[in-house]
């Protein structure tokens, strides 16, 4: 109740000035604000007496933001040049209580003690909340009494009331080690709980950075409150969507940096509620290559978090992934580079018959039950996206009668929806596309055959009547045939920069090529085929980017559209329903609702 | 040790000028200079408190300035050496009592917008006071949560103060610092008993002090921790009524904490026991022993206690006290009657439970 009069008694000296500054002159502006104090000290006589006692109340002290808007407040009844005994006073009585808070000591024998040993007294005050905080964590980690012993009486209950007197201390950095032992106390009896009012202020602080906790603490945090999770990765995903520029280099070391992945590792309900925010992302900003490519690095850190956690704490992947039929999943979670690379072509075939038979079997069937499985499966390969790639990277040097299936697959990866049975003609153009790119870049003969990319550029721009391929996918194909195909890099550059240019689809193009070559550099081993395919790779990273900066005008286009789609989704209710709006647009799908319980 | 000399004589000065009406020319680099010099004493304080030669050439010094100061300021109050540790706090002081400072350098002090990291001492000026109000303020909210062991004895401000006791003694007690100070450390100690005066805070600082080797990870060799500790115990040896009073005064828990990690402290420990025991006198109408001559013993409850407690704490040693006191009855006279000898009736006392 105190602050808010302090707000209201700052904010209506500022509109007395405001005011005064619309309608007076320089000399009787100045003449104002000074007598702004006398005004306030008239109009408001207990001003001062309140913000005196505020200033000796620890809890108001203690805490940032008040301490902030306390001491703005004492400045501001300040006067630089006193015009009247009022002011006067008031000056004195403001530096006399500044002096005191700063300079008193309490116990004058202590103080004498501490003369004695020589120790400054700010020094002596850290060391003596240092070592409070230590004993209170030391404390607080003990757990719960009462299980060894159902007759002794236990004392979470005066933990609760620890958490409530920390609220004001969360921003203060010597106890953050308290913060982060009570957060990280073992929930083991019903009266542990922590107050929320202290888990809405760790949340709030740690939001806006003011709060230094370490990672175990932070992911107790999350498990304590559900609001701070979804904050969490609303901002993560904030940060990635409105920097698009910066993917997907630094995407890996975001993601990281934000703590969700190794949450998800030893929580399996953070993992499954950070999935359905995912899925809703999806279904609501459909095609977007930035969201894909975020969904996809985020498994791949979260499976490297689980590979690094110790063995008996792990659970089996099937309670990560609870919705997809088990014959995709171990398929599917298998990295190619645990592989060899000529079992590649055999597995993708293996893959995608299964999501054949899925989708088929989905569709015979009637009304809505039927379009869940399609969806998780589709969820798990863009979470698996390796596999899509690798299925480019093969379409390159594949054989007319086994492009099939890769063809197939990335058709499924690129349009997921087989609204009104399109999928047949997507497949052709594809088929298309991929004749096209063929004679391009393996058949052709230096003067490039200009006809054959006109039609190519074609394909590529969008065309919305028509069920059109996804220009996504065109720029996939035609940069992994860039990269990967034996082409003389001049030949090959030429090409791409003609049609990217003639598309307008740079930043995408970009995209996918810093994808092939962040791919390239995790499997690691060096064979021949990365050894000639990567100075390729950053050749054409350097033509693509030059381009690039020519055609900011676009990018800059694309990003604020992205932006504001996703901060309309962001400022949406992020409930853990998702809405499967695109799958059926005839009816909703009861069936899919992925309710978890923690 | 002519640039010390020199840099200290400066520092006073500027002490000296921070409480006149010179400072309304100061700004922020001349605030963050002013810190810097007085950390500086500081440095050199604590360099120096140990080396009584340095220590004399550097008080001379200061008092040669302060009767120059005196006669040039009105009102000016002497620096000693031991001012030197806490000379920031003092130009603090000076700054914020003195109304002629620019509203813009108090504004400096007490700013609110930098943020630090946990363990960044920071030397610089700005926001120096609003570091000091929030730790203090932190420390006056933790005190206000009653958690079992945060208000145990010895409290925190006294458990800092035994372990930079504990530390200053190791320092003059070392021979590192060529040859052992003994009588500055005696002094120490006498001016900190002078200072608590009849209180608790001493039994609490020393126990404190005699403990805070078993917190400290970081301790030096086995032979200057025990050098110290040793040291504090002879002194108590010395001011036996001190003694005295700690044992009975502090909480038996605590004793036997110390009990467990001194060999020194068993032994003083013990002697105090039987000291205690043998003040003891059988009332026949009572029927109890009691105190009948001195004001400060203990009574035969409370001393069952302390032994009841030594054997639960040190099990091993269990048998050495249990014939330590059967010698006591024995030499006595060995009888099996109550009220004959207190350690008897101690014995049966504690074989009874």
């Amino acid at each position: 109740m105190g602050f808010r009069h302090i707000r209201l008694r700052s904010r209506g000296k500022l509109s007395v000035v405001t005011l005064q500054r619309r309608t007076f002159s320089d000399c009787e502006f100045q003449h104002n604000i000074q007598s702004s104090t006398t005004e306030t000290m008239r109009t408001v006589p207990f001003v001062g007496q309140f913000l005196g006692r505020l200033c000796w109340n620890p809890y108001v002290t203690a805490d940032a933001e008040s301490r902030s808007l306390l001491l703005q407040s004492l400045w501001s009844l300040y006067s630089e040049e006193p015009h009247n005994a009022v002011e006067r006073k008031a000056n004195q009585w403001i530096r006399n209580l500044l002096c005191q808070l700063a300079t008193e000591e309490e116990d004058s024998a202590t103080h004498m003690l501490v003369k004695h040993m020589g120790l400054p007294p700010k020094e002596y005050n850290l060391k003596v909340l240092r070592k409070m905080v230590w004993l209170l964590v030391e404390e607080v980690g003990e757990s719960c009494s009462s299980l060894a012993d159902p007759n002794q009486r236990c004392s979470c209950d005066s933990v609760l009331a620890a958490s409530v007197a920390c609220v004001p201390l969360v921003t203060c950095p010597e106890t953050a080690p308290l913060i982060g032992a009570l957060l990280q106390r073992p929930v083991t009896c019903d009266k542990a709980a922590l107050s929320q009012h202290f888990l809405d202020a760790v949340t709030s602080a740690y939001s806006r950075k003011c709060v230094s906790l370490e990672a175990q603490a932070v992911v107790s945090l999350w498990c304590h409150n559900l609001a701070s999770l979804e904050g969490a990765v609303m901002s993560l995903l904030d940060s990635v969507l409105s920097n698009p520029a910066s993917i997907p280099h630094n995407l890996e070391h975001t993601i990281t940096h934000s703590l969700l992945p190794k949450a998800c590792s030893q929580h399996g309900s953070i993992f499954l509620i950070v999935n359905d925010i995912f899925r809703s992302m999806l279904v609501q900003v459909e095609g977007n290559q930035t969201v894909l490519y975020l969904i996809h690095t985020f498994t791949l850190c979260f499976l490297r978090e689980l590979a690094a956690l110790q063995p008996q704490e792990c659970v089996s992947l099937k309670a990560f992934f609870p919705h997809t039929p088990q014959s995709l999943l171990d398929p599917l979670l298998t990295h190619p580079s645990e592989m060899a690379q000529e079992a590649w072509p055999e597995h993708l075939a293996w893959i995608t018959a299964s999501l054949q038979r899925l989708t088929e079997e989905e569709e015979e069937e009637e009304g809505n039950r039927g379009q869940c499985g399609v969806f998780e499966a589709w969820f798990l390969l863009v979470q698996c996206a390796d596999w899509v790639e690798v299925a480019s990277q093969l379409l390159v040097s594949a054989r007319p009668q086994d492009c099939g299936p890769l063809l197939w697959l990335l058709t499924f990866y690129h349009h997921p929806t087989n609204r009104e049975h399109h999928r047949t003609q997507q497949l052709v153009a594809a088929r298309e596309v991929w004749d096209h790119l063929r004679s391009l870049f393996l058949l052709s003969a230096p003067p490039l055959p200009a006809d054959r990319l006109q039609s190519l550029a074609e394909l590529m721009s969008a065309v919305p009547q028509q069920p059109s391929l996804d220009s996504l996918l065109v720029v996939s194909l035609l940069v992994n045939f860039a990269v990967f195909s034996h082409n003389p890099l001049s030949g090959a550059g030429e090409i791409v920069r003609m049609v990217v240019q003639q598309s307008g689809l740079v930043r995408e193009a970009v995209c996918v090529l810093d994808m092939v070559e962040l791919r390239l550099n995790r499997e690691g081993s060096s064979s021949s085929l990365t050894d000639r395919v990567k100075p390729r790779a950053r050749a054409l990273q350097g033509t693509l980017t030059h381009m690039a900066q020519h055609d900011t005008h676009t990018l800059t286009h694309m990003a604020q559209h992205d932006t504001h789609t996703l901060t309309h989704m962001v400022q949406h209710d992020t409930d853990t329903q998702p809405l499967w709006q695109r799958w059926d647009t005839h009816t909703a799908a009861p069936g899919c609702s992925t309710n978890q319980t923690l | 040790m002519e640039a010390v000399v020199k840099n200290l004589e400066r520092t006073t000065e500027l002490l000296a000028v921070s409480q006149t009406e010179m400072v309304q020319r100061w700004d922020k680099q001349t605030l963050d200079r002013a810190f810097q010099w007085t950390g500086y004493c500081e440095h050199v304080y604590t360099r120096f408190r140990a080396n009584p030669n340095v220590r004399d050439v550097l008080e001379k010094q200061l008092q040669v300035t302060n009767e120059r100061l005196r006669t040039t300021f009105q009102g000016y109050t002497d620096i000693t050496f031991s001012d030197l540790s806490r000379c920031r706090h003092l130009l603090l002081v000076g700054l914020l009592n003195n109304a002629a400072v620019p509203s813009s350098v108090i504004q400096l002090l007490f700013d609110t917008s930098c943020s630090r990291n946990v363990g960044d001492t920071s030397k610089e000026s700005l926001g120096h006071c609003t570091e000091l109000i929030e730790v203090k303020s932190a420390c006056k909210v933790l005190s206000a949560i009653y958690l079992k062991r945060s208000t145990s004895f010895p409290g925190p401000d006294a458990d800092v103060i035994g372990t930079t006791l504990m530390e200053i003694l190791d320092i003059l007690l070392s021979p590192a610092t060529g040859g052992s100070k003994v009588g500055l450390a005696e002094k120490l100690l006498d001016n900190i008993l002078q200072t608590c005066g009849e209180n608790e805070n001493f039994s609490g600082v020393v126990a404190a002090a005699l403990l805070s080797r078993k917190n400290n990870k970081t301790a030096t060799t086995m032979a200057s921790e025990g050098v110290s500790l040793d040291f504090i115990l002879d002194w108590l040896q010395q001011h036996h009524s001190v003694l005295q009073h700690m044992c009975s005064t502090l909480p038996i828990g605590l004793l036997m904490n110390l009990y467990q990690q001194s060999v020194r402290f068993r032994v003083t420990y013990r002697d105090m026991l039987k000291q205690w025991g043998s003040q003891l006198e059988y009332d026949m109408g009572e029927g109890e022993w009691v105190q009948m001559y001195t004001t400060n013993g203990v009574s035969f409850k409370t001393l069952s206690d302390h032994y009841r407690s030594l054997l639960g704490a040190c099990p091993s040693m269990k048998e050495d006290v249990e014939s330590e006191l059967t010698e006591l009855k024995v030499a006595d006279g060995d009888f099996d009657v109550r009220g004959l000898s207190v350690w008897g009736d101690l014995l049966s006392e504690l074989n009874k439970v």
